[in-house]
């Protein structure tokens, strides 16, 4: 609680990017619903449970937010420990390297809940999304285990930026093509089909086709929400063994500060 | 909090070896230092004294030779429970947040509750006399007034060893009465400090000489 206390806190100290954040994924809702508006009507792909593309494209500017900032920005928290010296002091303290790595994922999960829970009521407030057939408790369900599925990328991420001081952008880059090809902005079902296979088999098609049966159907997500536990329960102790083992790693080569 | 452990030194470092690449910074180094002993580490720059102390706080991994602190392996949890550490003050707290958060946050990693981290902390923050310091946020504080809070930061969870990396260096007088006050009420916990100054290492009952 410690460590997402001090996240929250410097989160807040930098207001004009928080806010800039913000307004980002809120720019994004808005240009999806004109691009959704302007091909209203036309031959559509099957959207799955999504009424509409504008509300299958929110849901993906939605969860995108929740695996971005749970798996690149843990992976980057990271590096910025190491670049400005703070990593050392936190290691001199009596804390477990779990402990460390679960607390490093309090604050995406926090912030991204808040900006998720906003992009859907904007949707629904100004753009009339249709929000009477949602299961809160399904919804609330899926937001918790993509955040933890995710987790375990981030933490993987962060092992890999401390054993060889880089390892984010690549990380960004892999987690934007995850997202791309299992259903974030357009279904699998319009990809090639060697790239569709490939695409089901990501856990973030889970996140996708779960939220989306979540709050459009208000049903069908739990064997989505079973696989995304399935992985968490897998990826979760690894990814955290992982940052173990390269904690180690940067104090015997002495790369805890990188300054 | 107990003494960490029978007769046993608090400080054990055996046959201390720590290599960057091929460069040998520290070479087969014996200390043992014993409650309430204060030790000086002297020497000039790149002599290795702040190596030593990385090792003792655990953030450096001995390429040879072991280090227990309380008994307890360095960098184990128990081991880092046993010390507290002020090293590169300047590098090492969240700069966007005021030095009484800081302070709390570091203060509940050790303590758990927060309501026993805030009374930790505020007895110090009046102890060391650093109200005004710890109220401002420390992107706008001088090196001084960082190493000020760093040495706050040592104190909290009451340790049996401080670690401290030229505490003095850039501290005016009134501070350095400070800190030297409060090591003096503290008088079984013992003391390891990195230093090139002849004041400190007047203050210190041993020195280790370190050359480069």
């Amino acid at each position: 609680m410690a460590l997402t206390r001090r996240d929250i806190q410097v989160y807040l100290s930098y207001r004009f990017m928080m806010t800039l954040d913000l307004w980002i994924g809120v720019l994004d809702v808005i240009v999806y619903y004109f691009i959704s508006e302007t091909f209203e009507g036309a031959a559509s792909a099957d959207l799955g449970n999504a009424p509409s593309y504008f509300a299958f494209a929110l849901v993906g500017i939605a969860v995108t937010v929740v695996i971005e900032a749970t798996s690149v920005g843990v992976g980057s928290k990271i590096r910025e420990e190491q670049l400005t010296g703070t990593l050392e002091a936190l290691v001199a303290q009596p804390i477990k390297t779990t402990e460390m790595a679960v607390g490093l994922c309090g604050l995406p999960f926090a912030i991204s809940t808040l900006r998720v829970a906003i992009y859907i009521l904007l949707g629904a407030i100004a753009f009339g999304l249709d929000l009477s057939n949602t299961d809160w408790a399904g919804f609330v369900v899926m937001l918790v285990l993509i955040s933890t599925a995710m987790s375990a990328i981030g933490i993987a991420t962060a092992a890999v930026v401390l054993a060889i001081q880089r390892g984010q952008t690549v990380a960004g880059l892999a987690i934007f093509a995850m997202t791309l090809i299992s259903g974030a902005f357009f279904p699998v079902s319009v990809l090639p089909d060697w790239l569709e296979a490939i695409g089901n088999l990501m856990p973030t098609k889970f996140a996708f086709d779960g939220f989306r049966s979540a709050l459009f159907e208000g049903s069908g997500w739990e064997d989505d929400a079973l696989m995304l536990l399935a992985f968490s329960v897998t990826a979760v102790p690894l990814a955290i063994w992982l940052f173990d083992r390269a904690m180690l790693l940067a104090r015997r080569w002495g790369r805890l500060a990188q300054y | 909090m107990a003494p960490a452990a029978g007769d046993q030194p608090i400080l054990s470092v055996r046959g201390l070896t720590r290599s960057f690449g091929d460069q040998v910074i520290v070479r087969d180094l014996d200390l043992q230092v014993n409650a309430g002993e204060r030790v000086a580490l002297r020497g000039p720059n790149g002599s290795g004294k702040t190596t030593i102390l990385r090792c003792i706080t655990g953030a450096l991994i001995p390429t040879a030779g072991e280090v227990r602190v309380g008994g307890h392996e360095a960098g184990s949890q128990a081991a880092s429970r046993e010390l507290g550490a002020s090293l590169s003050q300047d590098r090492s707290f969240y700069l966007r947040l005021t030095g009484h958060e800081n302070l709390l946050f570091f203060a509940q990693l050790r303590h758990g509750s927060r309501a026993g981290a805030l009374a930790q902390v505020r007895a110090l923050v009046e102890e060391l006399e650093i109200e005004d310091i710890v109220a401002k946020r420390l992107d706008s504080c001088s090196t001084g007034m960082l190493q000020q809070v760093g040495f706050a930061r040592a104190l909290l969870g009451a340790p049996h060893l401080f670690v401290l990396d030229e505490p003095t260096r850039s501290l005016d007088q009134g501070a350095k009465g400070r800190l030297w006050a409060a090591l003096e009420r503290r008088p079984e916990t013992a003391v390891v400090i990195a230093t090139h100054l002849p004041d400190d290492v007047e203050h210190c009952g041993r020195h280790v000489d370190l050359r480069s």
